[in-house]
């Protein structure tokens, strides 16, 4: 590549940084404050630590949502059905989770059977998401069907085949699985007052959370691979002037973005609870395409937009355990409000890649 | 093939065309719903293992939906509300919206329905059920213009935000129902029943309605309206009266619709007293399924005949020519919004006032018929006509599928895949086309087009 490339020399952050963090503060600030006012001032330091652990928690599902819409969005293709590939690798994570420790309690220690099929269903729950993946991308990239009805074929299909296999293979008899990953303390950091327990004592997912936030912005920010995949969101037609395969990044992102989907999908029952069932993703794939809206297409933003979308869901818990008299209906509607006045744009106008949910046509 | 057929002379050319366009159209739903059937089989055959439940399955499907007792009607009565959300969605489609959130309407237009039916007591049905379908239909609208009016006032996407509504819509309905509307006197937690005045008529019951003169004057006065309207439209078709003047016909069929209501409204009551069709009591077919197709051709009208549907129409298919033309895009999106949700939000009246046994709103309301309706009017391409059978074959399959379940163990899931199936197979013609070995019709628009984030 011959283009010189401002944003690969020196580490600037897309978008209006400043504003998207203060936002974030004050959110935090004032959700505590709120919280207070809500259950009288009972919300003590633990409180406030155990919330916000249990924030990055369930903010992590959100944000492999957001990320795997990120991925995919910045090579121009919208994916709405996140959602679909959440419920499939949930399922599927949860059944290997379960038959993987049957099989394998014959041959080993229990202990290790759990832990070695734990892995496997989190593997098997990411590969799970990569066919549906394949057929958004193959709908939306070769077919050149509408993006948007394509993820939407996604998430019938998912409800329709998690449906199915549930109610055929999973919903009674089953054996006692080996239950979801237990927390894992980073030894020397989870000794720390305040940032201990909240960053170091997690469960696997949360630090892989981590891991691909910084990975994802040093690829798409700071390689050739992310250079091409933005200009094929932003202007197809000029990376394929320049000798860009825009089918091929667009497909491999879509892939990508699947495995994140499926990490995603693998929160719900390899991290979360230990049970399946149908529609358990709650619309935590629509709420991530809204993080990453908040985010403007940057991972660092979809990331606070989706411990926004955390702090209300973990506030809500909260003051469900205070105050049992107020309807808990209430409170959860607050993230699905949330996300629709961050919608709104409140936040400032983002904007989108040029070439998002356009086709390409050779 | 039909086309290489000698015709009889006489056979006019325009009927052949119209005849082959009616196959043309029809050829891609029906081979979609082919395909996805034959693979359907393949799944069942490959999570169960045998040929012979592939064969129950569909067996017991066919029979669950139009043979066994009541079988038909009860496909009927799950027809109705597919017909009614399809066409909220299909309404969005026409206007280049992509309304997700029929489902969390049509739970906004339950709630209003079971409101309005038991707030108001000692109103005649006549003025009462109207009222109850109103307020769930307002209450549809005005829910469905929240993301009509953000989308066009400050840009948030329709998708993401009606989908959210949705899930606030459960929430508040679960809230409710189990507060503030919960009837203390019933076991379950549900809602107070309706007035008998705010049902939707069932078939059976027909007849005893009519007796009462209110009841027999608005049945009168509903077909005379029919009568009326067929008679104009002869008027206007007509070789001998398609010259007479506005006025002239205006008279005509207001005459015509004033002498039907009130021969109508005195024969009515005796003969349905004396013969009538419906007479299983068990039978919940209700008058909400003709209310339906009423919506459907109505809506066709407004939007093929109308200002507003033309207006609707080009902001969908453009909205730089529309907005160049002087079509206001923010009114046109939340009226929209609007019309869509009033569709959902009315099939949510339906429900409650026609169908729940209790004729009230349960908490454990689950309908499901959010996604499928999205398959129907993708199925149908929003064409009214196409809906209303669409919405039969789905109803059909849901109503079939306890049956298929019981007689053989496949899940009645199987028909979500299936539903999926075909709207897989509708979405992508171009899977079809390669199976089947058909050439790709010169069309300049075939499937629905939404936008992405950005417009």
């Amino acid at each position: 590549m011959t283009v010189k490339n401002n944003a690969s020399r020196r580490f600037r952050w897309q978008g209006s940084w400043w504003v998207t963090w203060l936002i974030g503060i004050f959110g935090l600030v004032a959700g505590w404050a709120l919280l207070n006012l809500v259950i009288g001032g009972q919300c003590d330091g633990q409180c406030v630590v155990s919330t916000l652990a249990q924030t990055l928690r369930k903010a992590t599902p959100i944000a492999f949502a957001a990320f795997c819409g990120l991925i995919c969005e910045r090579a121009g293709v919208v994916d709405i059905g996140i959602e679909g590939k959440m419920l499939v690798a949930a399922m599927i994570g949860y059944a290997v989770n379960l038959f993987a420790f049957q099989a394998l309690k014959e041959v080993m220690p229990p202990a290790s059977a759990a832990d070695l099929a734990r892995v496997l269903a989190l593997t098997a729950a990411v590969v799970s998401a990569l066919p549906l993946a394949a057929l958004h991308a193959g709908l939306s990239i070769n077919i050149r069907a509408d993006q948007i009805i394509s993820g939407t074929v996604i998430n019938i299909l998912a409800i329709g085949i998690t449906g199915y296999a549930y109610r055929q293979f999973l919903a009674e008899n089953l054996p006692a699985g080996p239950g979801t990953f237990p927390l894992l303390n980073i030894p020397i950091l989870s000794s720390i007052p305040v940032l201990g327990p909240i960053l170091f004592q997690q469960k696997p997912l949360a630090y892989i959370l981590w891991l691909s936030v910084f990975l994802i912005q040093y690829v798409l920010f700071f390689t050739p691979w992310g250079l091409r995949t933005r200009a094929v969101g932003e202007h197809p037609r000029a990376a394929d002037t320049l000798g860009v395969n825009v089918y091929r990044m667009r497909w491999t992102n879509v892939l990508i973005g699947g495995v994140l989907a499926g990490l995603g999908g693998a929160w719900f029952t390899l991290e979360a609870v230990d049970v399946f069932n149908p529609l358990m993703t709650n619309g935590l794939g629509f709420i991530g395409l809204a993080a990453m809206i908040f985010g403007k297409w940057t991972p660092f933003g979809a990331l606070i937009g989706a411990f926004i979308f955390g702090l209300g869901d973990s506030v809500t818990t909260t003051i469900s355990i205070f105050r049992p008299d107020i309807p808990s209906q209430i409170p959860q509607m607050l993230p699905y409000l949330l996300t629709i006045i961050i919608l709104t744009g409140v936040v400032g106008r983002a904007i989108p890649p040029a070439a998002d949910g356009k086709p390409y046509e050779k | 093939m039909s086309e290489q057929t000698i015709q009889p002379a006489g056979f006019s050319a325009s009927l052949r065309a119209s005849l082959r366009m009616f196959w043309n159209g029809l050829k891609m739903p029906l081979l979609a719903i082919l395909s996805a059937f034959v693979l359907g089989g393949v799944v069942i055959l490959v999570t169960s293992g045998s040929f012979i439940s592939v064969y129950e399955a569909y067996e017991g499907m066919l029979r669950g939906a139009l043979f066994k007792q009541r079988g038909f009607s009860e496909s009927l009565v799950a027809t109705t509300p597919y017909i009614l959300l399809s066409l909220a969605v299909a309404v969005g489609f026409k206007s280049g919206l992509f309304n997700i959130g029929a489902e969390g309407q049509f739970y906004i237009g339950a709630i209003g329905a079971a409101w309005a039916g038991v707030a108001f007591r000692g109103l005649p049905a006549i003025i009462h059920l109207p009222l109850a379908l109103l307020a769930g239909a307002i209450g549809g609208a005005i829910w469905a213009s929240i993301a009509g009016f953000l989308k066009a006032k400050t840009g948030a996407h329709e998708v993401i935000s009606t989908m959210m509504l949705n899930y606030v819509s459960f929430r508040l309905s679960e809230y409710l129902v189990s507060g503030p509307l919960r009837d203390p006197a019933a076991g379950l937690v549900q809602t107070r029943t309706i007035a008998v005045e705010a049902e939707l008529w069932n078939f059976h019951a027909i007849p005893e309605r009519l007796q009462d003169p209110l009841n027999a004057l608005a049945a009168a006065v509903g077909l005379a309206l029919v009568i009326a309207f067929f008679t104009r439209w002869y008027l206007m078709s007509s070789v001998r009266t398609r010259d007479w003047s506005r006025s002239l016909r205006r008279r005509y069929y207001a005459a015509v619709g004033a002498a039907a209501a009130a021969i109508l409204y005195f024969i009515l009551p005796p003969l349905t007293r004396l013969w009538w069709p419906f007479t299983d009591t068990a039978d919940r077919l209700h008058i909400g399924l003709l209310l339906a197709i009423g919506m459907a051709i109505f809506i066709w009208g407004l939007l093929q005949r109308t200002t507003i549907g033309f207006e609707l129409r080009t902001a969908g298919a453009n909205p730089n020519a529309a907005r160049y033309a002087g079509v206001s895009i923010t009114r046109s999106i939340i009226t929209a919004m609007a019309i869509s949700g009033g569709l959902a939000g009315l099939a949510g009246t339906i429900e409650v006032l026609g169908v729940s046994s209790c004729r009230c709103l349960p908490v454990s309301f689950s309908s499901g018929y959010g996604w499928d309706s999205i398959g129907i009017a993708l199925l149908a391409r929003n064409h009214p006509i196409g809906i209303i059978a669409s919405s039969f074959l789905f109803g059909a399959m849901r109503n079939g599928a306890d049956l298929m379940e019981l007689t053989s163990g496949v899940s009645k899931y199987i028909i979500s895949l299936l539903q999926a199936l075909v709207l897989l197979f509708v979405a992508a013609p171009t899977i079809v086309r390669w199976v089947y070995r058909i050439k790709e019709e010169r069309q300049a628009s075939e499937a629905p087009i939404t936008r992405g984030w950005g417009g």
